[in-house]
């Protein structure tokens, strides 16, 4: 089994050092570029959701390395159209020549799944549940960064500081073969230490504002045109709620769902599929928390970010939190989300201006 | 009093019966009416603009109704008797619903894997402080009429297929099927082209197959359209069929995955399948282009 999976911004180190340690050949998915984009919408459904696009560009590249089967993950208990990713992903694969398998993990055969795989590559318990652990850990890892740089960059002194170290970081992490705990503290006490080296203007407190939205967009920075890196330098604290992890623990126990749903009963009384929900409560949060914006990412046409958006536009009205809602898709141009952010820039610093006074 | 039904989406999932159980609840109902350009043009403009057509005339719907009943019913329909849920948008309808107009709205529950619809019906009948004997009869009563209709609709299959005219399979949610405005017309035109227009919410199933869930090699469906559409296709694939055209909305997110394997079933069995795409900009004269080079294709 030589193996390839979505890319997912830095989340695919994870997956890497998860699959490698779990004795998988794995060949690495390309990078998302304009060129993958392309090549994906050629060969997927014209109507189908972006991601799903983006996902098909990046495996092309690796199935022509060799790879011959794709770990998909398949969400069987929303109403969200990822449940179908992998049958139609190949479908459309193996009608376009590939001769290729897409494994559907999801919350009902995952053990199983796991334990085929444990006993074809012949490794001990211990060294699967280890694998887990280790990949859980750099989840971490990779978010508590991604979060330290959100706060660091509005405050850094000498500008492109936090991003260099940042970017530096992240290359040397998925360089390094991982097998031990050990590893991953070592690293990230040096990176913890780097970061620490960074000069901050501490009494600084940066305008605020939150990102909701579609969670595969949100946390790739190669899809949503380094959103977070371009509002930090003009001096924004970008707050990012939905994660991978949260993600993760919210499978796992779902009754978090249960407190979500008091949280937002006014506003909606019924799941939307996806993260639907958890947009209007991040929004909620971001009002309550005295924040100066929101911003929600979603692909085009989505099916929850879609309807629950008159939802997030009239919590806007109600409380008059500057509000901007971005659709990606392949068509859009840089230089367009540029215009539009820095527009909303300038409305979410007034916005900052008139609560001083 | 006056109860609003906006004629979109969930009305189409089971026509009239709604209507018949708030009428013989005692109240005056008050239907929209069928789709036209002004409602068009209104739901267009007040609805998200990334949102599926049919959902935008919902919107259109439902302004023409605004101020013109006391009450609109806008129920949350979520799953089936079968336990498959319906189109993700539905389950947001009543909450945008209020966002969206001034008028109360009427609303309840209907998740079929949680309680029976004989029992979210009740609950609504006491939500209007009725007596408990009144909503019995209404439900039989709209529980009676829908497999009246039903019957019929089968009854109609049988006589059409039948029929010696190339025979042309549409295919659609319902909500698409039976507006006039949103199928194109399609019926009469295909009848004008000398053609059997089969739609294939039609298809009766028998009740043994539902019950058994069969598999086809196509995904599961947790949609219950997905699973009726796929399986009413085969059912359908054992007359003899000369083609199919399946007719989709803008933006329906639930469409574009249905599609794949909605055309793979024709094109395997070689039938000539036309797709067409509706929005607000679909103008009629393309289509009839369209259609008339279909028929020469059969």
């Amino acid at each position: 089994m030589i193996a390839t999976f979505p890319y997912w911004g830095n989340y695919t180190i994870a997956f890497r050092v998860l699959l490698e340690n779990l004795g998988i050949t794995v060949i690495l998915p390309e990078k998302t570029n304009s060129r993958t984009i392309e090549q994906g919408v050629k060969f997927s459904p014209e109507l189908f959701c972006f991601p799903f696009k983006v996902n098909v560009g990046n495996y092309l590249p690796a199935l022509e390395k060799g790879a011959n089967t794709i770990f998909m993950w398949e969400n069987i208990r929303g109403s969200c159209r990822l449940r179908y990713y992998w049958i139609v992903q190949q479908k459309i694969l193996r009608e376009a020549g590939y001769k290729v398998k897409v494994l559907n993990l999801n919350s009902k055969n995952f053990f199983s799944e796991i334990k085929k795989i444990k006993n074809e590559n012949k490794i001990s318990l211990w060294q699967c549940l280890k694998a887990f652990l280790l990949a859980f850990k750099i989840i971490k890892l990779i978010e508590e960064l991604e979060k330290k740089a959100n706060f660091l960059r509005p405050r850094e002194i000498c500008p492109g500081q936090t991003d260099k170290i940042l970017s530096q970081c992240f290359e040397r992490l998925s360089k390094i073969k991982i097998k031990k705990f050990q590893e991953i503290s070592s690293f990230q006490k040096q990176t913890l230490w780097k970061f620490s080296q960074i000069k901050i203007d501490k009494k600084l407190n940066p305008p605020k504002v939150g990102l909701v939205g579609e969670i595969y967009l949100i946390s790739d920075s190669s899809l949503n045109f380094d959103l977070e890196k371009k509002l930090g330098q003009q001096g924004i604290e970008i707050h990012r709620e939905m994660n991978l992890s949260h993600h993760i623990k919210k499978t796992a126990f779902p009754w978090i769902d249960w407190f979500l749903q008091r949280k937002i009963m006014p506003y909606l009384c019924s799941t939307v599929g996806g993260h639907g929900r958890d947009a209007i409560k991040e929004m909620l949060d971001c009002v309550k928390n005295d924040f100066d914006g929101v911003i929600q990412l979603l692909p085009f046409g989505c099916l929850p970010e879609v309807t629950v958006r008159p939802i997030l536009t009239k919590i806007h009205q109600e409380s008059g939190l500057p509000f901007l809602s971005l659709s990606l898709d392949e068509q859009v141009a840089e230089a367009g989300i540029n215009t539009r952010l820095e527009a909303f820039v300038d409305v979410v610093k007034n916005h900052y201006e008139n609560k001083k006074h | 009093m006056t109860i609003g039904i906006p004629r979109g989406l969930f009305y189409w999932k089971n026509p009239y019966f709604w209507e018949t159980f708030f009428e013989i609840l005692g109240y005056q109902v008050l239907v929209s009416p069928l789709t036209n350009k002004e409602i068009i043009e209104k739901g267009v403009k007040a609805a998200d603009p990334e949102t599926c057509f049919s959902n935008k005339v919902f919107w259109g719907h439902l302004l023409w109704l605004s101020d013109r009943a006391d009450y609109i019913f806008v129920p949350l329909l979520k799953t089936n008797e079968q336990g498959l849920e319906y189109c993700p948008k539905f389950f947001g309808l009543p909450d945008l619903a209020k966002i969206l107009i001034k008028t109360p709205i009427l609303t309840g529950t209907f998740d079929r894997r949680k309680e029976k619809i004989e029992k979210t019906l009740e609950k609504l009948g006491r939500k209007l402080k009725k007596d408990k004997k009144t909503i019995d009869k209404a439900i039989k009563t709209a529980i009676l009429k829908e497999q009246e209709l039903k019957e019929k609709a089968g009854q109609d299959f049988f006589r059409k297929i039948q029929s010696k005219k190339p025979k042309i399979v549409l295919i659609s949610h319902p909500y698409n099927l039976y507006d006039e405005h949103l199928n194109l017309r399609m019926k009469e035109k295909l009848t004008k082209l000398e053609a059997e227009p089969l739609f294939i919410d039609e298809v009766p199933l028998a009740e043994t197959q539902i019950s058994k869930g069969v598999k086809f090699g196509n995904p599961e469906f947790h949609w219950e359209f997905g699973k009726e559409i796929m399986r009413q296709i085969q059912e359908i694939l054992k007359y003899d069929i000369t083609g199919a055209i399946e007719i989709s909305s803008f933006q329906c997110g639930c469409d574009a995955v249905l599609k794949e394997f909605v055309e793979k079933e024709f094109k395997d069995r070689k039938i000539p399948f036309l797709y067409l795409l509706i929005d607000e900009h679909t103008a009629d004269v393309g289509i009839q282009t369209r259609l008339e080079a279909f028929i020469d294709t059969l």
